[in-house]
């Protein structure tokens, strides 16, 4: 009993600190307003070329991996249904986080006395794409009504499977900056995160054989949007609801490993 | 005249070498730049390419054909797509003049003897030459190895137009930086111009591929200088008429950047209060 009321101070008290993040960004972010309008333009933009990209290479063909332009359109809006989450929740504090390794205010934020994997991972949240995560919430029930005979009951199995894609995410680019603390200047790291990231932009059916099974369990960016894309268009397999429901309990606690390692190689930057 | 001009070559190749001493400075940063991301992102382009044309080998189209062009060409594109649109792309210089601007940091070059628009523009078009020349490597070698069909012959034309292009980009960049004149806060002008770029230059989806009307308006647009035509040319999709329409569109697309620039710049300065120290 004192263990639950323990752990529901704590989860009130990262609320509280979450709301006040959210409140500052939001300041933050509208400050600027014509530079908010233009970041949202952008990210419209960002997100159209990826299906615009799939729209056109269907007109030349109508099957790409295992899927038609319906389903295709499922997994496109999935994909950047997830990615939206993940760029409001965490981007734009992960993008700072080699700047604060550089620059010495990193120490400014361990010292702080709430746990140091939240607030390098949350301090700002990207308000710019707010709007995006509706429309591709959207885009989704629209991709979705246009299959035939579709049973809608699969989506409860989202509430599953958006998480285990999201952690995947999240400590795939936490554990990239952490090694940042170990090289100093890694900027680049960033830009392999992106190119990295692009495995999960596109259907695990253009994979196959050894590189397919790396994208399902060791770099398993297939969670992020394949598996609950063939979970929703193809009859329901076991194994990928097992993963989906294991995979986040082993990255997390690797992750915590490897912050921990990482930290040990922490020499402040500030005076 | 003649020392002018000396202490102007000799001052930007200063700035050049001073971009290539700062890249290589962190070399761990420079092979991920130059050979890690390059490589990553070429095989999940080819890999998208092969799923599609080994669907198309299945299914209907017994030419094995898409857009008039077969596998190998499609290959060549997505090997060499990326690569050139690193090259004709600025984010890391562009965003380095934005927060000049803002910081009021850009005093210190308002006073000394050299503009701003040639301080960046030698050190971007020193980074550029040196990641280039690296990774180069990469699209060489899986083309050998592939036996892509890539006129090797025609490289030297495809980087001239590839480097002419880059003077509108940095032209670009200026105007932006020049915006934060006006409005302090513009990082996200960088992010759409730079990804309008992406989509408007064929870098993600080629030009061919496009609905007619919308090709052949893309194609008298400057943009398609960075990467399609480039593409066009080495691998054959297009001969030298092609090459010379886009160097036209890149002048007459540098003339009207150039114009907004010097416009927005001298407006700009008139108005612009230092703050830095």
């Amino acid at each position: 009993m004192t263990l639950l009321m323990t752990q529901l101070s704590k989860l009130k008290k990262y609320s509280v600190i979450y709301n006040a993040f959210f409140k500052a960004s939001l300041v933050a972010d509208l400050e600027y307003r014509l530079n908010f309008v233009v970041l949202v333009i952008g990210e419209f933009v960002w997100y159209s070329t990826q299906l615009i990209l799939f729209e056109v290479l269907y007109r030349h063909t109508n099957i790409i991996g295992d899927w038609n332009i319906d389903q295709m359109r499922v997994f496109i809006f999935l994909v950047l249904f997830v990615d939206s989450i993940y760029m409001i929740l965490w981007d734009p504090s992960f993008s700072a986080f080699t700047d604060n390794v550089r620059k010495g205010t990193l120490d400014l934020l361990l010292m702080k006395p709430i746990n140091s994997m939240f607030m390098l991972s949350s301090q700002r949240i990207s308000v710019s794409h707010i709007p995006c995560f509706f429309i591709t919430f959207a885009g989704l029930f629209w991709a979705l009504g246009k299959l035939p005979q579709f049973d809608w009951f699969k989506l409860l199995w989202l509430i599953l499977l958006i998480p285990a894609g999201l952690s995947v995410v999240f400590c795939g680019r936490f554990a990239l900056n952490a090694t940042s603390i170990i090289f100093t200047r890694a900027d680049f790291l960033q830009y392999i995160w992106y190119s990295v990231f692009r495995l999960g932009l596109r259907p695990d059916a253009i994979y196959s054989g050894f590189l397919r099974v790396i994208l399902i369990f060791i770099l398993p960016f297939a969670m992020v949007a394949s598996i609950p894309a063939r979970i929703l268009l193809e009859p329901t397999q076991a194994w990928m609801i097992a993963w989906a429901l294991v995979l986040p309990f082993i990255l997390f606690y690797l992750l915590k490993k490897y912050w921990n390692f990482c930290l040990k190689y922490y020499t402040s930057a500030s005076s | 005249m003649k020392m002018l001009f000396t202490a102007f070559c000799r001052r930007n190749l200063a700035l050049a070498k001073l971009a290539i001493v700062t890249n290589l400075e962190y070399r761990f940063n420079f092979i991920i730049d130059a050979f890690i991301q390059p490589i990553l992102t070429v095989g999940v382009e080819v890999l998208l390419w092969v799923a599609i044309f080994n669907t198309v080998a299945k299914t209907a189209d017994a030419t094995g054909l898409i857009g008039g062009f077969g596998r190998d060409s499609y290959l060549a594109y997505a090997v060499w797509a990326p690569f050139l649109g690193r090259i004709a792309i600025s984010w890391m210089y562009e965003a380095m003049m934005v927060e000049e601007v803002a910081s009021g940091s850009i005093n210190t070059i308002l006073s000394r003897p050299l503009s701003f628009f040639e301080y960046y523009l030698s050190q971007t078009l020193g980074y550029k030459v040196i990641t280039t020349l690296f990774s180069v490597t990469v699209p060489i070698a899986l083309s050998l190895y592939f036996k892509l069909p890539i006129h090797f012959d025609r490289l030297f034309g495809a980087f001239l137009i590839v480097v002419y292009y880059l003077f509108l980009v940095h032209t670009m960049s200026f105007i932006v930086s020049a915006l934060g004149f006006y409005l302090t806060r513009v990082r996200s002008f960088t992010l759409l111009k730079n990804l309008s770029l992406t989509l408007l230059g064929g870098e993600l989806v080629p030009i061919d591929l496009m609905p007619k009307a919308l090709a052949d308006l893309l194609l008298t647009l400057p943009f398609t200088a960075g990467v399609y035509v480039p593409l066009a040319y080495i691998t054959g999709r297009g001969g030298s008429e092609l090459l010379m329409q886009g160097f036209i569109s890149t002048t007459w697309g540098l003339a009207v950047a150039g114009t907004v620039a010097y416009i927005l710049w001298n407006r700009g300065i008139r108005e612009y209060t230092g703050t830095g120290a």
